[in-house]
């Protein structure tokens, strides 16, 4: 009884607790890297065993939109469903087509908003209107370029799309839901370590030069429409196509960073 | 023992007019005439005349046993000419079940009981009458003799309890009887599931969800359902009609014997009658397409207790898929089987069915995507039915008072509700390929309970005068309830959440002892011990497999009848537990001074834990709550005014607390929490006008961080006015009375998930009404301010489709506050006299 009497001027200061962590909004933006030079094509050596020296003249990246969790990115992380509810706190839901050849930040047209959480991974989903959509035909990536090996240059183009082209069979028929369409959209783990804050920004660094890592340019497909000029096939198929479409896939490309307010 | 008459007013006995007047009084353990009020007026100056006689007269005091005791009786005067055939000069006046039994000599309890029934009550049958020509006539004739017939009460447990009559009080606009409770200190009544849907209610510190943590019965038939999947003791009251509520008794916190299971943060006791005898017939219409037709009908010379009463409701709701309809009737007799006997029988039938709109994004608001009062997903909604008999046998034999109770309840309910929209439904390997297909959950549950309760009370004498309670309540519940998820593209359940029978047994006992050692010390308490047993089967207790056979894929189905790697195993799990826990409750009662009561109590409570949750021989099936209270009444009558104050500090803790889930669309078990709070609440009742005003401070943090317990309000402040007076117009001979009610209600910023703060509420109900018997027509307005509030306000995801990427973190939710909803409700009354 004497606790509660002495417990009750705190009482005044009952509207002042707090339920922990936060709600915010951020500001979002994406860029190429940081070593890019605006209005400069990009040029790395690159490709299969960094046999080619690549002049990147276009790139651009669709973004969906952005998502951060609090799960520890691991390596079962594919065998998840697209959605794991109950773990994100931050999300940029606005598409933006980004340049990639520019190391300038490009603003999202809106803020991302989340919560003031500690954040372990980031997921960059690549769709046009709906992740979940049976087929998309919104160019995701679109890139040009000219790779030269010795005195051999090998002009290229690509334009990259990720509908019922890249729709995975699942291996065993008992297990018919093994690969949904969406986890092709979805590149993830990337890993981070940030506390979004209000009024701070997220910034997201695409390095198309990994798209590239495992290319060999020479097997890229001739373009029927265009003499003399290479263009990526829009589907999983040949070892080009297929190397070109895992590093978009892949983690390395793709980097977060936190700019606090 | 002393009986003066009235006066015939020299004016109206001159203008040759008559009236009748009915008084309350308490007479007091020394005979004395105190509090009295003007239940029925004859106009100023006749009631003038008869307080005038009554404040003289002095009585010979009520026993209860060998004890006086205080008492409010009724006593009514007619005033007629001579000319006119006269009832005899001195009649004896009988006040019979018509007052509750008498508070028990001791220290006062809840604050004081207003006049009972609506304040246009027709003048009660005459009995007592000053012989208008013999002005100054002695009482030699006959004894005024008062004869209180009433149930036995509970005893009151300090600053927590809260025995409420709603009295005049009944003139403040209430949707349904649940909103009675705000009458009590900090209960906040919220509503996201619709009309027809169980009230969220939260009181000091507890978010009780829909009524899982405050006990609650009619008439003495438990309403908390043992099982509901919505919410284990899911407690919906619209089956009660408010206008047959006669009083309510709320203790905050667990500190009487009585109380059983699900009163951790409290109890709400409805009692029923209905004042006004007649036949009477009400329609109602209003806005929003809103209709109401109520019958009611109570015989002239039986108690209160005995009534009918019927209602067919029925509204298009004030924005989008929130029409409702329900009908509802409750019959009770209340009489005696002999002089020391009387019996109480109940009847209750209710059927319901609505819509309701659910939740809106704010951020879809704000962007205009979705209007303030609109929804997402029009298939949210419900249907509930319940149907109960109660009977009670209530005998005296000397000091020695028993009662019995046997009551049977069927009751169906379905719920559907979509907090998240598109979210819950992730693509499983072993599923058949999809989008998200919904988050709609469509829960139903079927349940069957019966029981009984009872007591015995006797008093005794040593160094004092003491009473002791031996009673218990024995419950057992058969529910059986399934929830699904519905795809929202055609309706179809796509998946099975739970699949649940269970049956739960409650058997309590306790003794409760009032003892009152120095006339100025009062100690009650005692100790009360539960059973709770359980016996679930979950017909759906395998639904994921670690490692499915690829031979045997479990496909799309929701309950398995797979192990890992194949097993076969059927998709059932019975599982029984039960354990037994005791706990004393205990209350001090000082009276220093004449008026002033301080009291202490401490208690514990529990609340037997959602079936879903037991598991074989799980060892404590059940929360428990442990609180203290410490607080200051007083009750005062200055003149004809009454006037109560009280304050109180309180602490709870709870060892497992609920905690809302959306996704679960329900609450789900937490960790320990602890609240602490402090209250004032005053009532004022004169003449002509009844006011009540409480307002709750309180903190409620979680034991093992400290943080705020979201939802839960801080602060809740509630007001509510009635004023009553007679117009100086009686046209026919027959008074116009007019009233007018006002209810105030504000709320302050309520935590929400993630340190955000809820907006306050800040709402104003009214009515006024003018009646000339047989006729009264009434005109009431809720949120008179048309404010737009939101009335509820949750943090967590949810995708409802609404933008063009899936939004996936936590943000502000709502459900909408009802806008001004004006009601004119025309009453017809005849018969209520001889």
């Amino acid at each position: 009884m004497s606790r509660l009497f002495l417990a009750l001027p705190f009482l005044l200061a009952a509207g002042c607790g707090s339920t922990g962590s936060g709600l915010v909004t951020f500001h979002a933006a994406a860029a190429g890297p940081a070593d890019a030079v605006a209005g400069q094509p990009l040029v790395f050596a690159g490709g299969k065993q960094n046999a080619y020296q690549v002049t990147l003249t276009r790139a651009t990246l669709h973004l969906g939109a952005l998502y951060l969790n609090r799960s520890v990115p691991s390596s079962g992380s594919q065998a998840q469903a697209c959605v794991l509810p109950g773990i994100y706190s931050g999300q940029v839901t606005v598409p933006l087509t980004v340049d990639v050849l520019s190391p300038e930040p490009q603003p999202f047209p809106a803020d991302g908003e989340g919560t003031a959480d500690e954040l372990k991974t980031g997921e960059v989903w690549l769709f046009g209107s709906d992740p979940f959509a049976t087929d998309d035909l919104t160019v995701i990536v679109d890139v040009a370029g000219t790779a030269v090996q010795g005195s051999t240059a090998l002009p290229f183009v690509g334009q990259i799309t990720i509908g019922q082209n890249r729709q995975v069979a699942p291996s065993n028929p008992a297990l018919p839901g093994t690969n949904p369409l969406c986890k092709q959209r979805i590149v993830t783990p990337v890993t981070i370590d940030l506390t979004l804050a209000q009024g701070g920004t997220l910034l997201l660094r695409i390095d198309a030069r990994k798209w590239f890592q495992n290319v060999d340019f020479a097997q890229i497909p001739a373009d029927p429409a265009v003499p003399g000029q290479l263009k990526f096939l829009d589907q999983t198929v040949g070892p080009a196509d297929i190397a070109f479409y895992s590093g978009i896939r892949g983690t390395s490309p793709y980097a977060f960073t936190w700019q606090p307010p | 023992v002393t009986k003066v008459d009235a006066v015939y007013p020299p004016e109206a006995l001159a203008a040759g007019t008559q009236a009748d007047v009915t008084l309350e009084i308490t007479v007091g353990i020394d005979g004395e005439v105190s509090g009295e009020q003007v239940v029925s007026s004859g106009g100023a100056a006749f009631d003038a005349a008869a307080l005038v006689a009554v404040r003289q007269w002095v009585f010979t005091p009520a026993r209860e046993g060998d004890t006086p005791v205080a008492v409010r009786i009724r006593v009514p005067f007619s005033f007629r000419l001579p000319a006119r055939a006269e009832p005899p000069p001195f009649p004896q006046s009988t006040t019979e079940a018509a007052v509750p039994e008498p508070a028990p000599q001791g220290p006062p309890g809840g604050p004081p009981s207003p006049p009972a029934g609506p304040p246009l009550s027709p003048p009660q049958p005459a009995s007592a009458t000053p012989e208008p020509q013999r002005p100054q006539a002695s009482s030699e004739e006959q004894p005024l003799e008062a004869t209180v017939r009433g149930r036995a009460q509970p005893r009151s447990r300090g600053s927590a309890d809260y025995e409420v009559s709603i009295g005049q009080l009944s003139v403040v606009p209430r949707k349904a009887a649940d909103e009675l409770l705000k009458l009590a200190p900090g209960i906040l009544l919220t509503n996201e599931g619709g009309e027809g849907h169980a009230s969220q209610i939260f009181l000091r510190g507890f978010d009780a969800r829909d009524g899982q943590d405050v006990e609650i019965s009619v008439a003495g038939v438990p309403v908390n359902e043992a099982g509901n999947l919505h919410g284990n003791g899911y407690a919906d009251l619209h089956f009660v009609i408010p206008e047959v509520v006669s009083s309510l008794r709320v203790l905050e916190g667990p500190f009487d014997p009585r109380q059983g299971n699900f009163a951790v943060a409290g109890s709400a006791e409805y009692e029923l009658g209905l004042e006004e005898r007649g036949v009477g017939l009400q329609l109602g219409t209003g806005s929003f397409g809103t209709r109401r037709l109520l019958a009611r009908w109570g015989p002239p010379g039986a108690s209160k207790g005995t009534f009918g009463a019927a209602e067919v409701y029925q509204t298009d709701g004030f924005g989008q898929n929130r029409d409702a309809t329900r009908a509802s009737a409750i019959g009770q007799y209340e009489g005696r089987l002999g002089a020391d006997t009387s019996a109480r029988l109940t009847l209750q039938a209710y059927s319901g069915r609505w819509h309701s709109a659910g939740v809106i994004r704010e951020d879809d608001y704000a962007a205009g995507r979705i209007g303030f009062y609109d929804t997402y997903d029009t298939g949210q909604g419900g249907d509930a039915t319940r149907f109960s008999v109660s009977g009670e046998v209530e005998s005296r034999a000397g000091a020695l008072t028993l009662r019995n109770q046997a009551f049977g309840i069927i009751s169906t309910s379905r719920l559907r509700e979509n907090f998240t929209g598109f979210l819950l439904d992730p693509q499983e390997p072993q599923q058949t390929l999809h989008a998200q297909r919904g988050d709609l959950i469509d829960r139903s549950s079927s349940a069957t309970t019966v029981g009984a309760r009872g007591f015995a009370r006797t008093a005794f004498e040593f160094l004092g005068h003491h009473e002791a309670e031996v009673g218990y309540l024995a419950r057992y519940d058969v529910t059986d309830g399934v929830q699904y998820r519905i795809e929202a593209a055609n309706g179809h359940p796509y998946h099975v959440d739970l699949d649940l029978l269970s049956r739960v047994a409650d058997i309590g006992v306790y003794g409760d002892l009032s003892l009152v050692p120095l006339p100025w010390l009062t100690l009650r308490g005692g100790v009360r011990a539960d059973l709770l047993t359980y016996d679930v089967v979950d017909r759906c207790a395998v639904q994921t497999v670690a490692h499915p056979s690829t031979s045997n894929p479990p496909g799309d189905a929701s309950c398995l009848s797979l192990e890992s790697n194949g097993r076969y195993r059927e998709p059932v799990q019975p599982a029984t537990a039960g354990s037994s826990v005791v706990q004393p409750r205990l209350s001090v009662l000082v009276t220093p001074i004449s008026h002033l009561t301080l009291s202490g109590s401490y208690g514990g409570g529990v609340r037997s834990i959602d079936p879903q949750y037991v598991s074989q021989d799980a060892k404590t099936p059940f929360a428990s709550a442990t609180a203290a209270e410490v607080g200051a009444a007083y009750a005062i009558d200055v003149g004809a005014l009454a006037l109560a104050l009280r304050t109180a500090g309180f602490r709870t803790r709870v060892d497992r607390d609920l905690v809302f889930s959306e996704s679960a669309g329900r609450n789900t078990l937490g960790g320990s929490s602890t609240r602490l709070g402090w209250l004032v609440a005053a009532r004022a009742t004169g003449r002509s006008f009844d006011e009540s005003l409480n307002a709750t401070v309180v903190k409620a943090t979680f034991d093992d961080t400290g943080l705020v317990i979201p939802y839960v309000p801080d602060l809740v402040v509630r007001s509510d006015t009635s004023l009553w007076h007679d117009l100086p117009w009686s046209p026919g001979g027959v008074p116009i009375s007019a009233a007018a009610g006002l209810g105030i209600t504000y709320v302050g910023p309520r935590p929400l998930p993630y340190g955000e703060r809820s907006d306050r509420i800040f709402t104003v109900d009214a009515s006024a009404s003018l009646a000339r018997r047989p006729f009264k027509l009434a005109l009431s307005a809720t949120n008179l301010l048309d404010a737009k509030y939101r009335l509820g306000e949750f943090n967590y995801a949810s995708d409802f489709h609404s933008q063009s990427s899936p939004t996936l973190v936590p943000t502000r939710h709502f459900s909408a506050g009802a806008p001004r909803v004006v009601m004119l409700t025309f009453e017809f009354l005849v018969g209520g006299n001889p």
